[in-house]
């Protein structure tokens, strides 16, 4: 069992830096989630942690102990890939067992430990195929079984789900995070699903363009987001965005008015932006609530409603022409082409994207 | 649907009947003659005039133990060594990549006559380079060309040079097409290098080096060049003479079709069996 701390971690392949000075510390048993965008380096950085990848600046160390300089297989890893990367020449069995027989592994202990991840994913009956006679999702339960026959102290997934169906990836999801519990091992995860990384996470690291914009626990990264980019990715549909221009600051908070004329006050704390510079509402579809009964009331006109069922989603625009979603139970969409909702809850970034709270 | 398989065959009509006349047609033909005795005039039907005579030839057995052995020791040694430059021309460290990738495959491009020229001038008693070479580590030197053994050494090591470039061309294909995290994935399971390659590597590149063992099979059989270029039609005495070049004297020297077509026909069964018992051997266990 290992904690996991990154100390300024940078990535620079040739004169292009990728990783910008990552600093994390993972506690011992810790499901963290690497989340971003593509390419914001969030393979890059979890292959540095492998030592697939090495090291252009900074310090990694796992279990107290730097592993800067230290081989791969001897960091007390194990990684399972987005492309399972199973031997295909060998049976599931094999699949297993490859890295523990070409070590000399005593034959009984190798077997023990290969029985047990086999029943620990269920693949008992596929022991003796061929990764190409196996489903996508068996396929990932070889390669994670793979993982587990190591006993390793940290766990490294790179996308494991994103090559299965979307039922399939729920399951998976969910077996994931089961074996988690089972093992208590440190996980480190990698996704560009935001779902999968606020139902996984114990902690989420959101990357983009090789910079750290935030770390924090789901809920958290939900409701009080220190950016405008942490807040359009975690959470969907995603938050809305509304331009406005600041008005006054006065003892309740800041007012800012909307391209439409709405008018919104906010509690702050910190120093606020000049009166008449421009800064961005946030408010996530689900707070939107009927008119009168929130901050403030904004007139919009709906373009398309989808329903699903339970909830709808009304695709809106305002009057100044951005585009809105608002999430409303099903019961209460009528046909009316324009609607006044109220804004219960919002966010304000300023310019730069910064929150301003 | 009949009607339309007619017009299908129609329009095919020119081409079949070409492939017909000048592909099919000799060779049912050559297996007819090789049924004929073919020295008579005008030829008469005897089933036993040329097979009968290739059981009991000692020039065929010449030929059959002369192509056989520079079978068996060219072909695995080229293999090998198209396998090593494989692996080399795939590895990161390499660079001009680019290079020897076309220096690889030059050999084949060289003209057959050009290449055996070189070939006789290198392996020359008094001023080849490789006599030479010899003399300068104090070795004495070697007169490749009037013995049996140096000769037909000199025979593998042309057809070695030649094709290993275009082996290992193909095989760095194989090599490419394999996974690069399978690697990684050996790494973190902390497998060595070279036990990558002789339990990664190797498996999965297998069928690629049955084709070009096969490839190889089938071009040493029809070995004809080297000899008679190089080796001066099969010297000294018929040591060098291959199956290829048997068949030349027999068809084309002696006008001896019947015979000629007996053992392109024993040429071809003896390729096409020897291919089956290798791909038979390699046949993955199921
Ligand atoms: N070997 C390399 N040489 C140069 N640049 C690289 C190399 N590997 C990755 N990069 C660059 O590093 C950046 C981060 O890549 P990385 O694979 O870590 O992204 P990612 O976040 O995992 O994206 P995705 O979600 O698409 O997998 C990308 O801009 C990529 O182009
Ligand atoms: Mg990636």
């Amino acid at each position: 069992m290992a904690g996991v701390l990154l100390n300024n971690v940078v990535k620079r392949f040739g004169d292009f830096e990728i990783i910008h000075g990552a600093s994390l510390d993972i506690a011992d048993g810790e499901f963290v989630v690497f989340v971003g965008p593509s390419g914001c380096g969030k393979s890059t950085l979890l292959r540095m942690i492998a030592g697939l990848e090495d090291i252009s600046g900074g310090e990694i160390a796992i279990g107290g102990k730097t592993v800067n300089d230290v081989e791969p297989a001897d960091r007390g890893i194990a990684m399972v890939f987005q492309s399972y990367a199973l031997y295909p020449h060998m049976s599931v069995e094999q699949n297993l067992s490859f890295g523990l027989r070409m070590n000399g592994n005593p034959k009984a202990d190798t077997d023990r430990r290969v029985k047990k991840a086999a029943e620990i994913l269920h693949i008992t009956d596929l022991m003796a195929r061929r990764p190409r006679q196996l489903s996508g999702g068996q396929r990932q339960r070889v390669a994670i079984g793979r993982a587990i026959v190591r006993e390793p102290q940290v766990f490294l997934f790179d996308e494991p789900l994103s090559n299965l169906d979307a039922e399939l990836r729920v399951q998976m999801r969910v077996e994931i995070s089961r074996l988690h519990k089972e093992l208590g091992t440190t996980m480190i995860y990698v996704t560009h699903d935001q779902i999968e990384a606020m139902t996984l996470a114990d902690r989420i690291v959101v990357l983009r363009g090789g910079h750290v914009e935030q770390i924090g626990r789901p809920l958290d990264l939900y409701s009080d987001p220190d950016n405008q980019f942490v807040a359009g990715f975690v959470g969907s549909p995603k938050m809305n965005f509304i331009t406005a221009r600041v008005l006054e600051r006065g003892a309740s908070g800041v007012t800012v008015e909307l391209a439409g004329g709405t008018r919104l006050t906010q509690p702050l704390n910190g120093p606020a932006p000049e009166p008449g510079s421009k800064v961005v509402v946030g408010v996530r579809p689900e707070h939107f609530g009927h008119a009168g009964k929130g901050d403030a009331d904004l007139s919009v006109t709906i373009d398309v409603v989808e329903h699903l069922g339970g909830t709808s989603f009304l695709y809106a625009s305002t009057a100044a022409g951005d585009d809105i979603v608002i999430q409303r139970d099903a019961a209460e969409v009528s046909d009316a082409p324009e609607i006044t909702v109220s804004i219960r809850k919002s966010y304000l970034f300023d310019d730069k994207g910064r929150r301003l709270r | 649907m009949r009607y339309q398989n007619a017009t299908a065959y129609r329009f095919l009509a020119p081409y079949l009947l070409i492939f017909s006349i000048f592909w099919l047609w000799p060779i049912i033909d050559s297996f007819l003659i090789s049924f004929q005795a073919t020295r008579t005039v005008p030829w008469r039907f005897s089933p036993t005039f040329n097979w009968g005579r290739l059981i009991g030839d000692p020039a065929f057995f010449n030929a059959l133990k002369n192509t056989l052995l520079i079978l068996v020791i060219q072909v695995p040694v080229m293999i090998t060594l198209a396998i090593v430059m494989a692996v080399l021309l795939n590895s990161p460290l390499l660079k001009a990549r680019g290079l020897f990738r076309f220096a690889f495959f030059a050999p084949v491009v060289v003209g057959e006559v050009a290449y055996s020229a070189v070939f006789r001038l290198m392996f020359n008693l008094d001023y080849g380079i490789i006599n030479k070479l010899l003399n300068s580590v104090g070795l004495p030197s070697i007169d490749w060309f009037s013995n049996v053994t140096p000769a037909m050494a000199v025979i593998m090591i042309a057809v070695t040079w030649r094709w290993a470039g275009y082996n290992a061309i193909i095989l760095l294909a194989g090599l490419q097409s394999i996974p690069q995290d399978v690697y990684e994935a050996a790494t973190l399971d902390r497998v060595s290098k070279l036990k990558q390659f002789i339990y990664i590597t190797l498996p999965l590149l297998k069928p690629i080096i049955v084709f070009c063992a096969v490839l190889s099979i089938i071009g040493t059989m029809q070995l004809f060049t080297e000899p008679f270029l190089i080796t001066e039609r099969g010297g000294p005495g018929g040591g060098t003479e291959t199956l290829g070049l048997l068949l030349y004297r027999q068809g084309f020297r002696s006008l001896n079709f019947g015979y000629a077509s007996a053992i392109a026909y024993t040429m071809a069964g003896l390729a096409i069996a020897i291919s089956l018992v290798q791909l038979w051997l390699t046949r993955d266990p199921k």
